[in-house]
């Protein structure tokens, strides 16, 4: 009752009754809308959409205003989310048109200075800014106080007049008080949403996990740019809640940024962003990159709009987040993603844009050096082409000169004009002489370009290796008797070994010439090979100087020829290079063993590369029955018909041009002969036409091996068959068997002729 | 008497000297051409029984050459003289159509043999 007129007053004048009446009319609306809050609080304590309706409402009607709204603020700007007394048209301006916490507004006022306060009227506040709004909705006077929770500010109650009439201190209470209730209500939703969006948050932590796990794939796996790039800047908006987004590559030399990659993005806006300078110095995304941080904008309205900005926000985006992709501090491009709406980013989105920016540099810097290294060996492709040709029009070059010197000389040599004086003949050897080292200089120069561009082809076969010692030594037989040198071979059967014949014999003529140069007269020069599990070995071992340590790695860098002493004749200074790239090539290596003044010994080894079939008949073939003589120059050919003859009992002799050939006919008189057509100096129907004149080998049946298809001149000339290459195993056999030589008919079941 | 008659075809004048001469002392006839068109001229005209003709020539080549003289002489052996820089010179000399080759530098020595190895060619039917 204390609140209630004095008893001992008697009377009460009129005016005074009536103020006292409005007083307890307030008072009893006051209470009775505090009750209803409170019932409406009960009621709703889990519906607070009911709690912030009845606040809203009720602040309005107690404070007499024309309007009442409630906002939350939101990444520094309010949202409305609650309001009463505003027209459409107010509250689409309010959400389109946010407010910030700042002196422009006063509810950007209640925020920052945490308390309730009014503006009597907007129209004359010198601090007031935002006219738009007031002309849209038509306010004068308004109040307004903060939404507390836990001494933060999280929203506001607005209450306004469209006359000026300022709210008294009992209107700024009720405000200030609903205010509190609403702040709670929405306190108590946040609670039950942390604790909802906790699973939320779990799944969406699995989904950026899972998107970052294949943006990585993406990127580890395809040097496809820009099918990373889209990939990365589809998650990117994906994840960020966002409308759409761009991948930006920076270019250094321009100082400038172009789209690279676009997600949902009118095509129409990506050609115009293409068509602009996006400059480091004057844009948005420039400033993200500089400052190496992401950059968002919650409103596009309210910022600067550069040239790229600009082409945005015609286009209807609102919002957007600008993060830098960065390499060791470097600026690679830039990773944007954007909203139609307005709206602020978490630190949280943005730490993860952050990750997937990282990982676009990455992208983009790959495809970067990819392509480099591309460009890079397209140039030494073609550096290296140049190079053969040249060293293959140079060959030719010089070979013409160099055809004459060694011609002349050697016309002169022969005496075909005339006799020539001792003094006369020993400077001729001089210079034909020079000219062979010259050529030898000039093959080795053409071969070793050949193995440094791998360019260099082997030809591989099956050979006897024996044989071939035999023929490298006793190609310098001559040159060591002339020394007394003693120059012979030490080593068992060695059978045969695949390999190519022709540049093995060039590695062995090396070390034996070499071998025979640097050892003194009357030393020795033995030529030695072993086989050792899969591989062979093969020395060459001389009683000559010896190469000292210092010089035993150098003598094989070209142009080297150690300290020797002096030679007797200058070499090339290329062979030993040349012999042991060779014999890498062929699978093998070469080293060196001396002793100065005792010799030295130059071995390598190779792989035996035995091939089941070829050559010589392996251990358990049965004995052969019958002979054949193939003369074939082509090697690849030649041991092909040699393993298929072997496998059929047959007795191979091989030769290789028409004179030796012939000699093998005429000295094993076989059962039949393989004849190839082109064969180098006289070809196989010169080969073919003296083996029908001659009487001892007149009816040895000839088979014919040729591309060409010559059937007709070779019946005419005698020619027992004519086989046209390719060759099958069966083609070559049933020729055979047709023409009387002893062999198995193929497909008899077993490849083996019986006995006779 | 003649060993038979050569037309060497060789742009080279040192070159087509020495073989000239070398060809000359062995005893052959040896009609020069420096030029493939010389070439496919006097192999008409002088109805030689070996032509020797370089690969590399000014204006045609060998084997262009080759092929102009097989359209009107059918039977005289054509042999290539190649510098051989490249492995495959051998393979294009004989797909171009030629009856043999000869290696440069060549050797004086043989020469005179090579040349009647080939000279056997002639007269196949």
């Amino acid at each position: 009752m204390g609140a209630g007129p004095r008893p001992e007053r008697a009377t009460v004048s009129a005016e005074e009754h009536e103020q006292l009446r409005r007083d307890l009319d307030a008072l009893r609306d006051q209470f009775e809308a505090a009750d209803e809050v409170l019932t409406a609080l009960g009621r709703s304590a889990a519906d607070p959409e009911a709690v912030l309706t009845t606040v809203v409402e009720s602040a309005r009607r107690l404070c007499r205003s024309d309007a009442a709204y409630l906002c939350l603020l939101e990444y520094g700007v309010y949202e409305l989310i609650k309001s009463t007394g505003l027209t459409d048209e107010s509250i689409t301006y309010i959400a389109d048109h946010p407010m910030p916490v700042d002196r422009d507004t006063l509810i950007g006022r209640v925020g920052l200075d945490r308390q309730t306060q009014q503006i009597a009227d907007v129209l004359s506040d010198p601090e007031y800014g935002r006219y738009d709004l007031q002309r849209v909705a038509g306010y004068r006077t308004t109040m307004g106080a903060p939404m507390l929770v836990d001494d933060d500010v999280v929203g506001a109650l607005v209450l306004w007049r469209n006359e000026v009439r300022p709210f008294d201190e009992r209107e700024m209470a009720i405000v200030t008080a609903f205010a509190g209730q609403a702040a709670m209500a929405v306190n108590g939703v946040t609670l039950v949403q942390e604790l909802e969006s906790r699973s939320a948050e779990l799944a969406k932590n699995v989904e950026r996990l899972e998107a970052l796990r294949e943006v990585g794939e993406a990127v580890s796996s395809s040097l496809d740019v820009d099918h990373v790039l889209s990939t990365i800047a589809m998650h990117a908006v994906a994840l960020s809640g966002t409308d759409g987004g761009s991948i930006m590559e920076y270019s250094a030399r321009d100082r400038c940024f172009m789209v690279r990659s676009v997600h949902r993005t009118d095509p129409a806006v990506v050609q115009r962003l293409r068509s602009i300078r996006i400059d480091l110095d004057e844009t948005l995304v420039g400033r993200a990159a500089q400052g190496r941080r992401p950059i968002a904008v919650s409103d596009l309205d309210r910022v600067h709009l550069d040239p790229h900005l600009k082409i945005l926000h015609d286009d209807g985006w609102r919002s957007l987040a600008a993060v830098p992709m960065l390499r060791e501090d470097q600026i690679v491009g830039c990773l944007i993603v954007r909203r139609k709406r307005k709206g602020g980013f978490t630190e949280e989105t943005l730490d993860l844009l952050e990750t997937f920016a990282s990982q676009s540099a990455l992208a983009l810097l790959n495809a970067r050096l990819f392509r480099e290294l591309e460009e890079q060996s397209v140039e030494l492709e073609l550096a290296s082409t140049h190079k053969s040709e040249f060293l293959a029009s140079m060959s030719h070059e010089l070979r013409t000169p160099l055809n004459a010197v060694l011609g002349f000389s050697e016309v002169l040599l022969e005496r075909m004009f005339g006799d020539i004086n001792e003094r006369q003949e020993e400077y001729l050897r001089d210079i034909h002489g020079s000219g062979q080292h010259l050529l030898e200089l000039l093959n080795e120069i053409l071969d070793l370009s050949k193995v440094e561009a791998g360019r260099m082809e082997l030809e591989y076969s099956s050979f006897d290796l024996r044989s071939l010692l035999e023929l490298a030594t006793s190609m310098l037989r001559e040159r060591a008797a002339l020394h007394g040198i003693d120059l012979r071979i030490e080593t068992a059967e060695m059978g045969t070994v695949y390999s190519d014949e022709l540049r093995l014999k060039q590695v062995l003529l090396n070390l034996v010439t070499n071998a025979v140069k640097f050892t003194g007269d009357g030393g020795s020069v033995v030529v030695g090979a072993q086989r050792d599990g899969p591989e062979v070995l093969i020395s060459v071992t001389d009683t000559g100087i010896g190469v000292p340590e210092a010089d035993r790695e150098r003598i094989f860098e070209s142009f080297q020829q150690g300290g020797r002493g002096s030679s007797r004749e200058e070499g090339t200074g290329l062979g030993l290079t040349l012999s042991r790239r060779i014999v890498e090539l062929l699978g093998g290596r070469m080293w060196l063993e001396s002793e100065v003044g005792r010799g030295s010994t130059f071995g390598f080894s190779l792989p035996a590369g035995d091939r089941e079939g070829t050559g010589r008949p392996a251990d358990g073939s049965p004995a052969a029955c019958g002979e054949v003589v193939v003369i074939e120059d082509d090697r690849p050919s030649l041991d092909l018909f040699s393993a298929y003859l072997s496998k059929a009992a047959l007795k191979v002799t091989t030769a290789r041009d028409g004179p030796s050939g012939l000699a093998a006919v005429r000295r094993t008189l076989p059962d039949a002969v393989l004849l190839d057509i082109r064969l180098p100096g006289i070809d196989g129907w010169a080969v073919l036409k003296e083996l029908k004149a001659e009487p001892a080998t007149r009816d040895i049946p000839v088979i014919v091996v040729s591309i060409v298809d010559e059937r007709a001149r070779g019946v005419a000339m005698g020619a027992a068959a004519y086989l046209v290459k390719p060759i099958g195993r069966e083609d070559l056999l049933t020729a055979l068997s047709a023409v009387g030589a002893p062999v198995p008919l193929p497909g008899s079941g077993h490849e083996h002729r019986e006995g006779p | 008497m003649s060993e038979g008659r050569i037309l060497v075809v060789e742009d080279n004048p040192k070159n087509l000297k020495l073989v000239r001469d070398v060809l000359t002392y062995a005893g052959y006839e040896v009609i020069e051409a420096t030029s493939g068109e010389d070439g496919v001229r006097l192999a008409a005209e002088t109805v030689p029984d070996l032509i020797l003709m370089d690969l590399q020539l000014p204006g045609i080549d060998g084997a262009e050459a080759l092929r102009q003289i097989r359209a009107t002489e059918r039977q005289v052996p054509v042999v290539a003289v190649t510098a051989f820089a490249m492995n495959n010179d051998r393979a294009r000399a004989f797909d171009a159509g030629f009856d043999g080759y000869v290696e440069k530098p060549i050797s004086v020595r043989a020469l005179p043999q090579q040349v009647s190895d080939f000279l056997k060619l002639g007269g196949i039917p």
